[in-house]
């Protein structure tokens, strides 16, 4: 058994040879990361792990090998790598709809409740489009239209914030494709400023 | 003699010169002219026409030609200049008479002269190709005569001076107008046009701005179009009688720009007279006099054009959006009917049915009617009425001229699909009711609808008439396997299948016991011969006719509602009954058990129940009694609501949720088929698209069409391309 076995076993519940919730507290604890931090959904991601909240020894092989990490120490080291690469423009968008992904828990789920979404949006964008995701948020919890948010809608959110010149939305044009809640949330913001 | 060569007979010219004598060109042309003197002084009888031929044809047979033809020239020129003395010397009226005495005595000697000099004029001058003889005839005439300045704008004036006599009224003679005008023409063509042609217009149209503007401020519309036509006849007969005919479009011409385009847009929106005023006062006449005159002009019908359209707009809008009009829908479309027959017949009477005025008419009333949104609930009403009681006594044409009319104000509907959801409603309340007038005219309405929109449009509405008349034989079936049941009540069901007719909920009630006997054994004889089918009965919608004895032994029929009768026949076993207890006893809902007592105790002449206390509303511990007294001057009462009515707010709230519903699963159904055969399209055209299919039935919201498209690509029909955001792909 090599050290990354050793490893996951650390945190892992004896009974079901999954590190569950309680052990991904105690790992993050280890790492002096938050369990909210970006980071640990990161490394969610570089585990291609499936089901929030649980990895499993293989997801976790997978992981710490791709990240030439056997120790703690070595995976407390490598986050910052982690983080670099994510942050690349090309991993960025397929980290990010990976991250909603992560979040649908239930079989058959396509949607997340609002939320869940405000929360993940934090995560995943609070730290590069601050504005944006005040506003969304803002905008998400007084809207009635939308009780869930889709896929769709989720990526429509990072290609706006991408694209979109904010606050003026100069170059946003409703008569495009975009997903008709950000039409809905480009005319709100427009009402506040008036 | 035998090799004697055959000679031809020739004949040979002389062959010796024949000498002249150099005086013979002289002498003869002495002959000549002095027979030139005697024609032009109308002393020609004593010539001899073979003589002055040969004497002509010998001077240029013998080489004398250009003697001759120049002392022709010469010898005219000389003679007209004296002329032109003579006719410049004319007074007054006279003057004219001299030039065209002159004139016609020029043309006189001209041809006697011509027919003299013939020979010359088919080789000498040929040969040389000088000018004829008749041509140089004329131009000598016109040079040394009308080109003579002294005579040239007199002439021109005295000409014009007529003309203008003649406009305010004067007699001219025209025949001699017509000589002196017929002169410039055979002058040619660019002597008609230069010496009087082009002067003639310019001075009408100096003359007839002046008219216009005279007439513009003292006149209506109606009499300066009288005035206007006129001028115009005249000058159309001024050509007739002594212009040239290629005159008459040119003259025209400047009548038409003075009198109707350089006042167009005045004449039009003329208050008080104009075109609206005219329109609102059915002035055929001046319509058509209006019409007539400004398709002569440039952009002449499309100023009028669009005066008419804007006024329709304006007039249909404040028809529609007044709300005192709105209160009885049958008078609403009635209105609206009647404007239109009105203004059909201004077109047809005064603008020639002209297709473009059509048209007009068409998209303003289009675009009026769909300003208020209740106006297909307003139609379908008009319908109604007509086909329950309007058309009784109507022959089958003007039946069918009647639905026509209502067809052309269906094609004007934008939200054609809510017309259907109430036609449906009001159909199906005719229907249950026995209320047609003609059950051809229904269908031949729903042919009409059935052309227009299509079978799917119509396909429901006539599963509605095809359960009826399954009912009716599953009526004669159940009464012929129960034979028993022929005394007692009489059941008559109609089986209505969900799905073609519009959506109820079922309603709870008790049924009288008498009545709810009867309803099982046709539930049990109909699940019979039907299993695997689930009856409900649509308590709401039933009627029933009750016989009634009242306290002084008055006899009554009445005719109620499902619910009145459940009501009703509770008093055959009790004389008093509080509200309460007919609830409790009847388990109809609060709102349907309070209407329905409203309608037997509150509404004069109907009150076969008294309520107490007397108030007007039904309150929850009001109680109820036959009314004894009950007199009706009819054996018949009517006591049931079924008719079909204008929607309250909430009702018309509830319509227009359920048409908005509707409409999602057709956009989608829209969206899936364009994205089918497209495989890629981009959001704008798929916009287009799906307006553009659904456009027959309703206008489409692109927010609503947009929600859709999303709606798909979460259910993953469609998904967006990756690398251009403005495609959507089709998933197979």
């Amino acid at each position: 058994m090599d050290r990354i076995d050793q490893l996951f076993n650390q945190y892992a519940n004896r009974s079901s040879n999954l590190i569950d919730p309680e052990g991904i507290e105690k790992l993050c604890s280890n790492l002096d990361v938050s369990h909210t931090d970006i980071r640990i959904l990161m490394l969610a991601w570089k585990m291609k792990a499936e089901k929030q909240g649980y990895f499993t020894n293989e997801e976790w092989r997978r992981g710490l090998k791709a990240l030439r990490a056997d120790t703690l120490n070595k995976l407390k080291k490598a986050l910052p790598e982690l983080e670099k690469e994510v942050r690349r423009p090309t991993n960025f968008a397929d980290f990010y709809a990976y991250a909603f992904n992560y979040c649908l828990t239930e079989e058959k789920q396509k949607s997340i409740d609002i939320e869940t979404i405000c929360q993940l949006l934090e995560i995943v964008m609070g730290s590069t489009f601050r504005a944006q995701v005040d506003y969304f948020v803002e905008y998400l919890k007084i809207q009635n239209d939308y009780k869930v948010i889709n896929m769709d809608q989720w990526m429509g959110l990072y290609r706006f914030c991408n694209e979109i010149s904010f606050p003026d939305m100069g170059n946003y044009n409703p008569e495009l494709a975009w997903p008709l809640i950000l039409d809905n949330f480009v005319e709100w913001i427009a009402e506040k400023q008036a | 003699m035998s090799n004697q060569k055959k000679r031809n007979f020739q004949i040979e010219a002389f062959k010796h010169r024949v000498v002249v004598d150099p005086k013979y060109a002289d002498k003869t042309w002495q002959i000549l002219e002095r027979a030139i003197h005697q024609i032009y002084n109308q002393d020609a009888s004593g010539l001899s026409f073979e003589e002055l031929y040969r004497n002509a044809y010998n001077m240029v047979l013998h080489k004398f030609g250009e003697k001759l033809y120049t002392g022709f020239i010469v010898t005219m020129t000389a003679h007209l200049k004296e002329k032109s003395k003579l006719i410049e010397a004319a007074q007054g009226g006279s003057f004219l008479e001299e030039l065209n005495k002159k004139w016609n005595e020029h043309n006189k000697a001209l041809e006697m002269i011509r027919d003299i000099l013939m020979y010359m004029d088919r080789t000498y001058i040929e040969s040389t190709k000088k000018t004829h003889v008749h041509p140089m005839g004329f131009s000598l005439w016109r040079d040394n005569v009308v080109h003579f300045t002294k005579i040239h704008t007199r002439l021109l004036n005295t000409l014009l001076d007529l003309v203008q006599k003649e406009r305010t009224g004067e007699v001219i003679d025209r025949g001699l107008m017509r000589s002196v005008i017929k002169m410039f023409m055979d002058l040619g063509e660019s002597v008609y046009q230069e010496d009087f042609e082009k002067p003639f217009l310019d001075a009408s149209s100096e003359f007839y701005k002046v008219e216009s503007q005279e007439f513009i401020e003292s006149c209506d519309c109606g009499d300066y179009l009288k005035k206007a036509e006129k001028r115009l006849t005249e000058e159309i007969d001024r050509v007739a009688h002594y212009l040239d005919p290629k005159s008459e479009e040119k003259i025209t011409s400047v009548v038409e720009k003075e009198m109707i385009a350089n006042h167009m847009q005045r004449l039009v929106h003329m208050e008080n007279s104009g075109l609206v005023y005219m329109l609102l006062h059915d002035k055929y006449e001046d319509l058509g006099r209006m019409y007539n005159l400004f398709r002569r002009v440039t952009n002449g019908l499309l100023t009028v054009r669009d005066v008419m359209t804007s006024h329709l707009r304006e007039m249909g809008k404040q028809l529609v959006t007044d709300p005192e009009k709105s209160k009885d829908p049958v008078e609403f479309v009635q209105r609206l009917l009647d404007e239109r027959d009105k203004y059909d017949k201004v077109i047809s009477t005064a603008f020639g049915n002209d297709k473009t005025f059509q048209n007009a008419l068409n998209s303003s009333f289009e675009h009026f009617i769909n300003l208020n949104a209740r106006s297909p609930e307003f139609i379908s009403l008009f319908v109604d009425d007509k086909l329950r009681k309007g058309l009784k006594g109507f022959v089958d044409v003007d039946v069918e001229v009647i639905l026509d009319k209502v067809m052309m104000l269906f094609r004007y509907l934008q939200e054609k699909d809510v017309f259907e959801k109430y036609y449906k409603q009001h159909l199906a309340k005719r229907l249950l009711s026995g209320k047609t007038v003609s059950d051809d005219a229904e269908r031949s309405l729903i042919v009409k609808l059935k052309t227009e929109c299509g079978y799917q449009f119509t396909s429901k509405l006539e599963g509605m008439f095809t359960d009826m008349k399954t009912s009716e034989d599953t009526m004669r079936g159940f009464y012929g396997s129960h034979p028993e049941l022929s005394e007692g009540p009489t059941l008559i069901v109609q089986v209505l299948t969900t799905g073609s007719w519009p959506t109820q909920p079922a309603v709870p009630c008790n049924l009288p016991a008498e009545v709810s006997v009867l309803c099982e054994k046709f539930r049990s004889y109909y699940l019979g011969t039907h299993t695997g089918r689930r009856l409900t009965w649509q308590t709401n919608m039933g009627t029933a006719d009750i016989k009634a004895l009242f306290g002084k032994g008055q006899k009554h029929e009445l005719n109620v509602s499902t619910f009145q009768m459940c009501v009703l026949m509770l008093f055959n076993n009790a004389d008093r009954l509080s509200y309460k207890e007919i609830e409790q006893a009847t388990e109809i809902p609060a709102s349907d058990l309070k209407r329905c007592l409203q309608s037997l105790a509150c509404v004069k002449g109907k009150n076969v129940i008294k309520k107490e206390p007397m108030s007007k509303d039904i309150g929850e511990e009001d109680s109820f009694y036959v009314n004894e007294k009950f007199t009706s001057k009819f054996y018949k009462v009517k006591i049931g609501t079924v008719v079909a009515q204008k929607e309250t707010e909430p009702e018309k709230q509830e319509t227009r949720q359920r048409v908005e519903e509707d409409r999602k699963p057709q956009i989608e159904a829209a969206i899936v088929r364009i994205m089918k055969s497209r495989k890629i399209l981009d959001h704008n055209n798929i916009i287009a698209e799906v307006t553009k299919q659904l456009q027959p039935r309703f206008l489409a919201n692109p927010t609503e069409i947009k929600k859709r498209i999303e709606s798909l690509i979460e259910r993953d029909f469609l998904e967006r391309d990756s690398t251009d955001r403005k495609l959507y792909r089709y998933l197979a």
